[in-house]
């Protein structure tokens, strides 16, 4: 495996604001790697700097081994679509169709027609008449048919419905499988994205948090539910993350079960489940707070 | 980390020339504000002018003055339609150019590539507009639209050469001004008009200190053709400065 994404030390500071600050990490080749974080967290500064759309106060980014920044023969083979991207005034959406290709090498027309019709986007009105859910989808269109070496996107489907968001989970996974590439995803929708990504880069507060393969998050961490008694007699000099109870009802979320702790468990009268994703990762980066309900 | 860096360095997957061009037709996927629109406008002006003049020549009879309607303004509003479009172009063209994995340097030079082009379109049209204007004796009311004024007595290439050169004029300012924009927003606008202001305090007073003489000078004893000449490198200091400030401007927002 090679690294398509190389960061050391990227830093973006707007003032006082560490956007993204000092953080180290690589993307491989090929993977589905989930940006996950919550808002203001630095996911789309630092997608900018992955991209050359903005420059970092230190450190560097290399992407296919270069620099980024006003490097075409980086920028011809990446391709980012992110939720704020503008387009010309007078533009319909299947103007931004008929620019695609000429943008990006391997775009796919047909396979563009047909995910008009997966999404029902009305190609024939102005981009700024669109709805948020509709100018997602032509974003999410150019992303999927592009088929460019690095695919970025950048919360693709905000404003899409549940029935929306599924076509573009089946489609991308299907188009992946048949044209293999990076795809890097930026999603509040943890759970919902989880079972597409088998890499994931949790940023909070501009940092890297979590830096992991998808598979050892998920055993990272168990939730146990029983008696009250039971459940603080087993978990008495564990590391806890979380605890709630109604009644004599208990239930705690604890890292790192092996085993036997589950046998054991399971022995002493108590539920065990393996922790979402989405509750770790709420956990790990705002503590008690719900996760984010944005779509 | 290694292996990537030897595998790099292939060409990009889109020539240079190609990745301008793609630039110049973005501008142009939808024709209908930048070269539809304005014609449209202009023929409209023109026909209610036209309508103005006839019914003024109905009522003074044979004995109107033959230069009655010779200073028309009709074609005038077109250069700063154009310095808007070239504000707007800049602004969400740049963003979405660099969304679609564009350089700053191939935007740049696609976006004045366009307005290039442009130029030399509404010069020509704008100069056989005003040889059809000569031909039918001014429209048959010996009125002059598209080559009012100085421009009367002025040939086919002078005209279109005049037009040319401050359609240039007015798109280099706005791409400035857009760029300014992008680069810095509203603080970008504060700096534009700042300077904008000074250079006009700066004018008034060397002004009224030289005296008008060597302006009035400037436009009445040289012809139309070296005074439009002047405003190339206007112009080419406008693009220059556009592009300082939009090399280093992030696409963000």
């Amino acid at each position: 495996m090679t690294a398509i994404i190389e960061a050391t030390g990227l830093s973006r500071r707007f003032g006082d604001v560490h956007a993204v600050d000092g953080v180290s990490f690589e993307i491989q080749e090929g993977s589905i790697c989930g940006l996950l974080g919550r808002n203001g967290a630095g996911k789309t500064t630092l997608m900018n700097l992955v991209t050359g759309q903005d420059f970092p106060s230190s450190g560097a980014v290399r992407v296919l081994g270069e620099d980024p920044v006003e490097n075409a023969r980086a920028l011809t083979r990446l391709c980012f679509i992110k939720e704020s991207q503008s387009y010309p005034d007078a533009y319909r959406g299947r103007h931004v169709l008929a620019m695609a290709p000429r943008f990006f090498p391997h775009f796919d027309a047909t396979l563009a027609a047909r995910l008009v019709e997966d999404f029902g986007v009305p190609v024939n009105r102005m981009i700024k008449k669109m709805s948020r859910g509709q100018r997602s989808a032509i974003g999410a269109i150019v992303g999927i048919a592009s088929r460019a070496e690095l695919t970025l996107l950048d919360e693709p489907y905000a404003g899409l419905d549940a029935v929306a968001r599924h076509i573009f989970y089946d489609r991308l996974l299907e188009d992946y499988a048949a044209h293999p590439r990076t795809i890097v995803l930026s999603t509040h929708l943890i759970d919902e994205a989880a079972d597409l990504l088998d890499h994931v880069l949790v940023i909070h507060e501009g940092r890297i948090e979590i830096d992991a393969a998808t598979e050892d998050l998920r055993g990272t961490a168990s939730t146990l539910v029983g008696r009250k008694a039971d459940v603080e007699a087993f978990v008495a000099g564990r590391e806890v993350l979380a605890r709630e109870h109604i009644g004599g009802i208990a239930s705690a979320t604890v890292a790192g079960l092996s085993g036997d702790d589950r046998a054991r468990a399971a022995s002493s009268g108590l539920e065990v489940t393996p922790v979402s994703l989405q509750q770790l990762i709420v956990r790990r980066t705002g503590g008690a707070t719900p996760a984010e309900e944005v779509a | 980390m290694a292996a990537v860096a030897d595998t790099a360095r292939p060409e990009a997957l889109v020539p240079a020339g190609r990745r301008i061009w793609n630039v110049v037709r973005l501008h142009a996927a939808n024709p209908w504000p930048s070269l539809i629109l304005p014609w449209i406008v202009l023929v409209s002006i023109h026909a209610l002018t036209w309508t103005i003049w006839a019914i003024i020549s109905h009522y003074a009879g044979p004995g109107i003055e033959e230069d009655a309607f010779r200073y028309a303004g009709g074609v005038s509003w077109l250069v700063i339609y154009m310095m808007i479009i070239a504000i707007q172009a800049m602004n969400a063209g740049f963003r979405f150019a660099l969304g679609f994995s564009s350089t700053r340097r191939e935007y740049y030079l696609g976006t004045v590539a366009f307005f290039a082009i442009m130029a030399v379109v509404f010069g020509l049209g704008l100069g056989l507009l005003a040889l059809v204007e000569r031909a039918t004796g001014g429209w048959g009311l010996n009125g002059s639209f598209y080559a009012p004024a100085y421009l009367y007595d002025e040939p086919f290439g002078v005209v279109a050469f005049h037009y040319f050169a401050l359609y240039l004029l007015f798109t280099s300012m706005g791409a400035m001004i857009g760029a300014l924009f992008v680069r810095w927003k509203a603080y970008g606008l504060y700096l534009y008009f700042g300077a904008l202001a000074l250079a006009l305090v700066a004018l008034v007073w060397w002004l009224l200190d030289a005296g008008w003489g060597p302006v009035a000078d400037f436009f009445t004893g040289n012809p139309l053709a070296v005074v439009m000449a002047w405003t190339l490198p206007v112009s080419l200091a406008f693009g220059v400065l556009g592009w300082a400030v939009l090399r280093r401007a992030p696409a963000r927002g």
